[in-house]
């Protein structure tokens, strides 16, 4: 058999056990001494093959000779020279109940170890096998998260193209009412300025006649043209054009409000100002049976962005004006709270029913006709009295109006 | 795998008594060791039980002499039926030259049964076996208990698989002889082969058997 064999056969718990290995868990001294006190001096213990393991090395002449086996075979020799047969046979069995002990002990020990080894093995295995797996969540999660990203992208860019389409609309709408209300004045100063034109004229054919100095044919000539109307009726005209022009400047003015929409800087500013100037832009929206009442109360100034903020307080005029019709009462009151200013935005319209009531600040919900809103206007509104700090509250009855108040606290802008 | 130590003169041959749990190995060794009467009959070593159950495995160590003076050595070995102790059962299992699948007869173990048998097919295979070749015998035990599958039933579903068939009751000692007989008919050939036990050791199979089972 060869070495490496030898070395395989060592490893398994089922082989057989040598005396030495029996003995090995005891100490050799105390066995020896309790022999000889037993025996006598004239003994040895002999391993199988012939090795003395405890007791005299030379040869024991007439020596008495009892096997000590284990399972079916022996595995060493008890020599005695001196002691009588029984007393040597009884010693061996003695030495047989410790060998037994020590081969159950040696046996459940490396059948222990085997288990533990095969266990650590497969440990091992599950271990590289988790490894492989842990490595392949991971990249699976920078995968995931690194797509997460570029959806978050690309959904924020719709969400900045809609908001701009939005803002667009809103915008689009002003355009419309600036417009007329510009055209207005703009008509009437143009006629006027016309009218001065001849009347002009009318001064200039008298302008030989006064420098003449013929003040009979310049008497005639003032009562044939109806020079004293003319007078009247240039001052007047002139007065008019005045007050065309000063409300085409004022709504310029108004308008200004508007295009710092996109400004980010925030100004300290009064809101009333800002109610002010959104209910002149949209004077010319407002139809004539449709009473629009402004109770603007003595507030404190607010830092904010105003730009922002007339988009708001516009979008729910607009509203209300669209669900009043022809004939209704939109109020915009402006009240100073508890460290907070409200913007109450009533009207006696159409109201919103109470299924709706819930969805009307959701992104793209409208009750109106294709193309006639973006179903975003709430939303917007709602997002920019949030970015302020504060909250938009909508009270409605069908049939009845809506109440909607803004709530933008004073400190509500946290940097 | 039979173990030959040339040099002392030694053959063992491992044969492992598997099965599931209280199906009744260590009783089959029990027995054994009663009613054999080989020229080496070595004591029961068990190793460590609980509520009657093996945990780690039983031994029963028999020998006889050839006329060629080499000393065969059996090793019969029991495996710890429990579920959970597999890695023992493994290790038992492990250089087995013959198997006996030791199965209870009773209904209501069927399932246990052949819970056991795939195991020990999957074990087998583990630890470098070869299922087809590897010496097996089959006893169904508990053969006294009442709602116990017939014997034709068992013949039946068992008709299409080569392995003998054996009834015993292991508690009175009826079946265990012929079960270890059967199975050292099946070692025979294959130590034969190896070893040359009728060429060079003039043990026939018949003499084989009788050394230890008896006439």
């Amino acid at each position: 058999m060869s070495g490496h064999d030898m070395q395989a056969r060592n490893d398994h718990f089922d082989r057989d056990f040598t005396l030495t290995e029996l003995l090995a868990g005891m100490s050799r001294e105390k066995l020896a001494r309790s022999l000889e006190v037993l025996l006598g001096p004239g003994f040895r213990l002999l391993s199988a093959t012939g090795e003395v393991l405890l007791g005299t090395a030379e040869p024991l002449p007439a020596a008495c000779r009892c096997e000590l086996r284990l399972d079916i075979e022996p595995v060493g020799y008890l020599e005695d020279s001196a002691a009588a047969q029984p007393q040597v046979q009884a010693c061996a069995h003695l030495i047989e109940l410790v060998m037994k002990s020590a081969a159950r002990y040696l046996m459940a020990s490396h059948l222990h170890e085997e288990n533990v080894n095969e266990s650590y093995q497969r440990l091992l295995l599950q271990h590289e096998a988790l490894l492989k797996s842990e490595l392949r969540y991971k990249q699976l999660a920078e995968e995931l998260e690194a797509r997460v990203q570029a959806q978050v992208k690309t959904i924020k860019q719709a969400e900045r193209q809609l908001y701009q389409a939005e803002k667009m609309a809103s915008v689009g709408q002003l355009a419309a009412g600036v417009a007329h209300e510009i055209n207005n004045p703009m008509g009437f100063i143009r006629s006027n300025l016309g009218t001065a034109k001849a009347y002009v004229q009318s001064f200039s054919r008298l302008a030989p006649l006064v420098k003449s100095g013929a003040c009979y044919q310049l008497a005639a000539a003032w009562k044939a043209d109806d020079m004293d109307f003319v007078l009247e009726d240039f001052a007047s005209l002139l007065d008019e054009s005045i007050t065309g022009a000063d409300r085409v400047a004022r709504i310029v003015a108004d308008l200004k409000g508007f295009s710092n929409i996109d400004r980010t800087e925030e100004e300290v500013i009064n809101i009333n100002d800002c109610i002010t100037s959104v209910c002149n832009v949209a004077a010319s929206r407002i139809p004539p049976g449709v009473h629009l009442v402004t109770e603007l109360e003595q507030i404190p100034p607010l830092r904010c962005r105003p730009g922002h903020l007339n988009q708001v307080f516009l979008n729910l005029l607009l509203n209300a004006v669209q669900a009043v019709g022809e004939q209704g009462e939109i109020r915009m009151r402006t009240e100073s709270g508890e460290g907070e200013i409200l913007v109450h935005v009533t009207d006696t319209g159409a109201g919103i029913t109470e299924e709706n009531l819930p969805r009307i600040f959701e992104p793209f919900f409208t009750t109106r006709e294709v193309g006639q809103g973006t179903g975003l206007g709430l939303t917007v509104s709602r997002d920019i009295a949030q970015a302020h700090g504060g909250v938009m509250e909508v009270e409605s009855r069908e049939g009845a109006g809506s109440h909607f108040t803004v709530h933008l606290p004073l400190d509500g802008r946290k940097h | 795998m039979a173990d030959y130590d040339e040099e002392n003169g030694r053959l063992t041959v491992k044969l492992v008594y598997y099965g599931p749990a209280m199906s009744g190995k260590t009783t089959n060794l029990m027995r054994l060791h009663d009613l054999l009467n080989p020229q080496l009959k070595g004591e029961i070593m068990t190793l460590e039980t609980q509520n009657d159950r093996t945990l780690f495995f039983d031994l029963l160590p028999l020998g006889f002499r050839t006329p060629s003076g080499l000393l065969v050595k059996f090793k019969l070995f029991t495996v710890p039926g429990q579920v959970a102790h597999d890695a023992t059962r493994k290790a038992v299992l492990s250089r087995a030259d013959g198997v006996v699948f030791v199965a209870d007869s009773q209904r209501s173990q069927g399932l246990n049964n052949s819970e056991a048998f795939q195991n020990l097919a999957d074990n087998i295979g583990r630890v470098g076996l070869d299922f087809d070749t590897l010496p097996l015998v089959i006893q169904f035990n508990k053969r006294d208990l009442p709602d116990i599958y017939s014997e034709d039933e068992l013949r039946e579903r068992w008709a299409k698989m080569h392995w003998p068939l054996l009834f015993a009751v292991a508690l009175i000692g009826e079946g265990v002889q012929e079960t270890l007989r059967a199975l050292m008919a099946q070692v025979y050939p294959v130590l034969d082969r190896q070893y040359g036990l009728q060429a060079r050791h003039g043990m026939g199979r018949e003499e084989f058997a009788a050394a230890i089972v008896g006439a």
